[in-house]
Order: structure tokens, then C-alpha cells, then sequence
């Protein structure tokens, strides 16, 4: 029985982490059609950013809103400087494969992610440096005995619920999110709406920026922060979100709970270094049973 | 008045529109015929902006439209209900008629209440199904919500791009019918592209016929009607 609640709170915490990483991709995939693999470069620079900012005697809580804002701005940039000219309309004509056009903004985002690593590197060195938690991760206890939890994890599992749930009220009750979903899903017919679809999907971007830089400042104080910390929560997130369906914001967020449950399991009950091969098991299942994920459309869009 | 000038736009060096001259008045319905690719779906295209045209001008009153990005466009005044009932099907009726008044949201608040009552008043059914996905109207509905979203937007000029197609003859008849009420009891302006060029020109004021990218008539619409040798000859029948 304590294994099961020291993996089901455990799965729960770690879960909503992978739920922002697998959030912040689907909302580029959707809005841009990138698989946008410097995302957590992004975050670990920022969670650098606010690494610095508490080094000088800034408190946590600004530095976590300084490294919120810098994900957006960093996002916001990507697009901007690179993904845009990369796809504009002149750019594209010049090639006459479909593949290639796919491929630019992929390839591109991986030139980003080394540029971040080796930026994080001259900046500030390559070693590992622990980053705070707000909350001591301390066991929490009820009378005498220790729950499975710690108060860092009900730290993070209460913060991602409410961005979890602004995010869930911007898309379906404002209209900046009606115009967001209505660019992904049909570009066109937003643009004779008369919404300009490109600021929309740098919006897009920015968002997902501000998602993944927080999952950086929630993990980082278990797994430390350095260049390459990053690196396995963007294959799990990334498996979430295929999982979830890759065009579904609810289906990423589900998949990355599922997966968080998934790793905590398997690393309970079978062992920790099991975990890897499980999670591309379990990828594997899940593109055989439901290859339009648990919450994706199998439907063609009609134009 | 829209006013189109020596019209060109080419597609990989294929030109599409060759050269299209023409004007559709202020306040009627003008209606453009031809066959399947004439380059009636282009025409509607590059005025609406989601084309680029090689060269050649097209003008709404004083306004250049040519070189300006579509969103401009529409806010413009110019509002396309572009070809096969385009709603985004995965949103509610009432979010796909949201997203037609949206960019006036925060200019003119109090209007776009007015106008989703009026799209409402006019095309009751979308009341009934506002909370239902738009994939699951019927196609007459499916283009009465096309239609409804570009009137949130409060167009002086529309551009439909055959709101018939894929329809029963008596519900294209009863879109077309609301279409020509709405143009003589508001004053919108229509350019009506359409393939069934019975119906359109029925209620249309003037009637263009293309044919691979060139304008081969230009008559009032009865004028149009009544030529058989062209309709033969362009439309085959």
C-alpha cells in the first residue's frame, strides 16, 4: 500500500510536469506545425536566467516571474527571427518538395537548441548548479507517520493546476483563444475573419515558451540545471504528447499525467533504470492501439 | 463600386486571370459565370487578397486593394464566403460566428451583439444548433454559417464563391433568395460566383462570363439570360 501512494503521488507530481512540456509542444505543433525541439533549451536557459537573478540575491519569486516572462519573449522570438522568414511565402516557393517544407522549421529548431546549449555553456559553465525550491521537500505527516508526498510536490502539482486552468479559460472563454484555436485548425478561413493568423501564432509560441519555462523552474530543483538537464524531459514530453494525440490540448495534458504515472510505476515497482525502455514500450502500444491518440481527431481537415 | 483593372494572376506561369476588366456597382448583385476553370474561384481570391496578382489593379471606392495582406482587407469591408460551406467544423456554430466579428470586438462591442442577433434572426436553424459542432450541419446549414460569419463582420462588399454547390436545388434556391433580400434591403454590394448561372442570374443585376481567364461578356444580367449563342458556346447548354 505505500508503494502504491508513494507511486501515485509521486506519478502526480512528476505527471504535471510532463503535462506542461507536452503542452507547450502541441501548442506549437498546432499553431505552427513545428515540433519545436529546442523548447526545453528555452527552458533551461530561462531557468539559468532566474539561477542568476537568485545568485544575486533576488528573491524566488521574482526570478520565477522574470524566467516566466523570458520564455515568452524567447518564444516570441523564435518565430519571429527565424521560424517566420524561414516560411514565408517567398522562402517556400523556392522549393518544390513538401518534405523539405516540413523539414526546415524541425532541422531549424534543432540549430536553436545547440545555439542555447552553447550560449548556457560560455554564460555559465557547463557544470551542474542545484536550483531552489520554494517549499523545503520535506515529507508531509499526518499524526506521526510520513506521507509519500512532500509539500515541493503539492507545490508543483498546485501551480501547474492553475496554469493548467488559465490556459483552459483562455482558450474557451476569451477571444484571443477562439482566434488561436480557429488559426490551427483552419488558417484560411481565420484570415478572411479578418484575424492576423501570424500574430496569432506567435502568440502561440510565446505561450509555449511561458509552459515550458515553468516545467523548468518545477523540475530543476530535483534534477539540478545544467546544459543537458533538460534533454530527457523533452523525449517524455514529447512521447505525451503523441500519446495524447498531438493536436489535442486536453490529450497532451492527459498524456502527460498518464506517462508520469507510467515512469513512477515501473521505477516502484520494477526499477529505476527500467523507466527509459518502458516509456518506449509503452509509446509503442500506444501508436498501435490508438495512433491518433487518446484525445486526437482521426478527421481529414476539409478546406 | 469595385473596380478591376486589366486583372492578371498566374499560378507557375499558367495565367489564371488574364487580363480581367470589370465593375460591379455599388448596392447590386453582380454575378460571375464560366465554366470549371474559368478562373471564377481565382477572381474572388485575389480580390479577397489570398491570392497575388502579377499585375493589374483591383479598387473598392478610392481604396487600392492590390498588395494588401487579407486581414486588412476585411477589415476593410470586404468579406469572402469562400467555395465549399468553409466553417471550421471542430468549432460550435456560435464560435464560428464569434470569429467573423471578432477583430471588432473591442471597436464596436455593442454592434456585434446586434449583427450575431440579426445572422441569428435570419438564419434561425443556427440559433436552434448555436452549441453544436459546425461539422455536424448539413451542407445548406454549413453555408448559411459561412455565410452568417462574414456578415458579423459588417461587409459593404461580399464575395460568394458558389454558396450553391454541393446543394439541393430548393436550399441553393432559398441561400440565394436571402442573399439577393439582404443586398436590396441593406444596400450590400454582391459579387456572386457561381456554376449553376440560371439561379445567380436570376436575381443578379449584371452578369459577367469568363472564360479561361479572360471576360468574353459583360451585360446586364436579363441581357446575359437571354444570349443563347454564348451560353452555348461557354456554358453548354
Amino acid at each position: 500500500m505505500t508503494s502504491f501512494l508513494t507511486a501515485f503521488f509521486s506519478g502526480t507530481a512528476q505527471g504535471a510536469i510532463y503535462a506542461l512540456v507536452s503542452l507547450g509542444l502541441v501548442l506549437v505543433w498546432r499553431g505552427a506545425g513545428v515540433v519545436n525541439f529546442a523548447q526545453m533549451g528555452q527552458a533551461m536557459f530561462t531557468t539559468y536566467i532566474a539561477s542568476q537573478l537568485i545568485q544575486h540575491d533576488y528573491s524566488y519569486w521574482s526570478a520565477f516571474v522574470v524566467a516566466l516572462f523570458s520564455g515568452a519573449v524567447l518564444g516570441a522570438l523564435v518565430d519571429l527571427g527565424l521560424m517566420r522568414p524561414l516560411t514565408s511565402r517567398k522562402n517556400l516557393k523556392s522549393l518544390n518538395s513538401e518534405s523539405m517544407r516540413t523539414a526546415i522549421p524541425v532541422i531549424a529548431s534543432l540549430g536553436i537548441l545547440g545555439i542555447l546549449k552553447s550560449l548556457a555553456g560560455i554564460f555559465w559553465a557547463g557544470e551542474e548548479r542545484g536550483f531552489p525550491s520554494p517549499i523545503e521537500p520535506t515529507a508531509i505527516k499526518i499524526g506521526s507517520t510520513n506521507l509519500a508526498i512532500t509539500g515541493f510536490d503539492l507545490f508543483v502539482i498546485g501551480v501547474v493546476f492553475l496554469a493548467l486552468g488559465l490556459t483552459t479559460i483562455f482558450f474557451t472563454r476569451t477571444g484571443v483563444g477562439l482566434a488561436m484555436r480557429a488559426s490551427a485548425l483552419n488558417p484560411e478561413v481565420t484570415r478572411l475573419s479578418g484575424i492576423k493568423v501570424g500574430s496569432v501564432r506567435t502568440l502561440g509560441w510565446a505561450i509555449s515558451g511561458t509552459v515550458s519555462s515553468l516545467a523548468g523552474l518545477l523540475v530543476t530543483p530535483r534534477t539540478n540545471l545544467s546544459p543537458n538537464t533538460l534533454d530527457l524531459l523533452l523525449i517524455i514530453g514529447f512521447t505525451a504528447a503523441v500519446v495524447g494525440g498531438l493536436t489535442s490540448l486536453a490529450g497532451s495534458v492527459l498524456g502527460g499525467f498518464i506517462l508520469g504515472y507510467v515512469i513512477s510505476f515501473v521505477s516502484v515497482y520494477s526499477a529505476p533504470e527500467n523507466v527509459f525502455i518502458a516509456i518506449l514500450i509503452f509509446l509503442l502500444l500506444a501508436l498501435f492501439l490508438r495512433p491518433q491518440g487518446i484525445l486526437g481527431s482521426k478527421e481529414v481537415r476539409r478546406v | 463600386m469595385l473596380v478591376v483593372t486589366d486583372l492578371v494572376t498566374e499560378f507557375s506561369s499558367v495565367k489564371a486571370l488574364d487580363g480581367i476588366t470589370f465593375k460591379a456597382k455599388a448596392g447590386l448583385i453582380t454575378t460571375v459565370i464560366g465554366a470549371n476553370g474559368a478562373g471564377k474561384s481565382t477572381l474572388l481570391r485575389t480580390i479577397s487578397g489570398l491570392e497575388k496578382p502579377t499585375s493589374g489593379s483591383v479598387k473598392w471606392f478610392d481604396h487600392e486593394l492590390t498588395g494588401k495582406s487579407v486581414e486588412a482587407i476585411v477589415r476593410g469591408g470586404i468579406a469572402q464566403v469562400p467555395e465549399g460551406h468553409a466553417v471550421i467544423s471542430q468549432l460550435s456554430v456560435a464560435e464560428n460566428i464569434e470569429l467573423g466579428g471578432l477583430f471588432r470586438k473591442r471597436s464596436h462591442k455593442g454592434d456585434l451583439v446586434r449583427a450575431k442577433r440579426e445572422v441569428f434572426e435570419l438564419f434561425p436553424i443556427l440559433f436552434e444548433r448555436r452549441d453544436q459542432q459546425a461539422g455536424s450541419l448539413s451542407g445548406g446549414e454549413r453555408q448559411m454559417l459561412a455565410i452568417s460569419r462574414a456578415l458579423v463582420s459588417r461587409p459593404k462588399l461580399l464575395l460568394l464563391d458558389e454558396p450553391s454547390l454541393g446543394l439541393a436545388p430548393l436550399i441553393a434556391a432559398q441561400i440565394i433568395n436571402i442573399i439577393n433580400e439582404l443586398c436590396r434591403s441593406t444596400g450590400l454590394t454582391v459579387l456572386l460566383v457561381e456554376q449553376n448561372a440560371n439561379t445567380a442570374l436570376a436575381v443578379a443585376d449584371h452578369g459577367i462570363l469568363l472564360s479561361l481567364g479572360k471576360v468574353v461578356a459583360n451585360l446586364p444580367a436579363d441581357e446575359l439570360i437571354a444570349d443563347s449563342s454564348l451560353r452555348a458556346a461557354y456554358l453548354g447548354y
